[in-house]
């Protein structure tokens, strides 16, 4: 359960992000997060519900991307998609892989609410 | 509503402060390993057979992380090495800060060689990293020869592969080859040792390896 401490991590990030901008509430909060990355979907939204409370993100919505697994063999120069993880290639059999996507744990983008008019 | 783009990863002040404990560590030319795996699979019992074949040689540090209790530094002490506890609270891994705290309280100058032992659990600790030259994972054989590929990070993050307990080959369902086969197709660098912290079988390699690796990390 180390997804309390990466959501801690992220609310910092956000808070800074909307701060440079001038502050304004966090509407959208957009994760990118890899199949490989060990991190658990619903555990993030538990805990950005927690931790989001008395922040700028207090009445924003967490979305979470998938980033699927993409590995690429240098052998044959193919990309795959394995259902499971490994370093070996499926079609020449090589091990000169590389990940390519699929250990992300980003915060992509996030959507600030516009300033209302001064009114004085 | 407006849209800024970030980028930022997670883990990225994680990997700033690894980064410190690497320049540290370096600083003071110590060679550090990060010890990963289960619980129960043998890491204090590694530390504890295999330290006071080494400490002739090098002055060796332990951080010990669990999540609550002393008793693994509490073992490890009894061999005369510096340890220090680190005791994470309910978090399932150590993290690059943790280390930096534990890095100021130790005297680095004293030195040789910094064995970290993570908390046991086999997915958290391979995602942080904590800026040492090597990552060591440890599976028993009593775990079941299916876990690299449940949890093909931690095979794939590691430079060696110890198996444990191996004097109980005879008595457990364990297919060895099927193991190591499957954590090389993970990671085909993957070095691998077999080991019995019991008997003492193999524990020579583990130190032939260690001190293969710190001359090549340290010249």
């Amino acid at each position: 359960m180390h997804e309390v401490s990466l959501m801690q991590n992220l609310m910092n990030v956000v808070a800074s992000a909307a701060e440079e901008q001038g502050g304004g509430k966090v509407m959208t909060v957009h994760l990118r997060i890899g199949r490989m990355a060990g991190v658990n979907a619903d555990s993030l939204r538990f805990a950005f519900d927690i931790l989001s409370k008395g922040t700028v993100a207090e009445e924003g919505k967490l979305e979470i991307e998938t980033v699927p697994l993409v590995i690429h063999c240098r052998g044959c120069s193919e990309d795959f998609n394995p259902e499971q993880f490994s370093l070996t290639c499926p079609s020449c059999g090589g091990k000169d892989m590389m990940i390519v996507t699929g250990r992300e744990m980003e915060v992509d983008y996030i959507l600030l609410e516009d300033e209302k008019s001064e009114t004085g | 509503m407006h849209q800024i783009n970030i980028g930022e990863d997670l883990r990225g002040k994680n990997r700033e402060i690894a980064e410190e404990n690497r320049e540290m560590l370096k600083k003071h030319g110590i060679f550090s390993l990060n010890l990963m795996s289960a619980p129960g699979a043998g890491k204090t019992s590694l530390l504890v057979k295999s330290l006071p074949m080494i400490t002739d040689r090098y002055r060796i540090g332990v951080i010990e992380g669990d999540i609550q209790t002393t008793r693994d530094a509490e073992r490890v002490k009894k061999t005369g090495v510096e340890v220090y506890q680190i005791q994470t609270g309910g978090v399932c891994h150590l993290d690059a800060a943790m280390i930096h705290s534990a890095l100021h309280s130790l005297d680095l100058d004293a030195l040789d060689i910094l064995f970290i032992e993570n908390v046991g659990n086999l997915v958290c600790p391979a995602e942080f990293e904590l800026g040492v030259d090597g990552r060591v994972m440890l599976m028993s054989i009593t775990e079941g020869d299916d876990k690299p590929k449940k949890y093909p990070l931690m095979f794939s993050e590691s430079r060696l592969l110890v198996f444990n307990k191996i004097d109980l080959l005879e008595h457990v369902d364990f297919d060895l080859q099927k193991a190591k086969a499957e954590a090389a197709e993970i990671n085909p660098e993957i070095e691998i040792i077999d080991l019995s912290c019991r008997t003492g079988e193999g524990l020579e390699n583990w130190i032939s390896w260690i001190e293969g690796f710190y001359k090549s990390c340290r010249g």
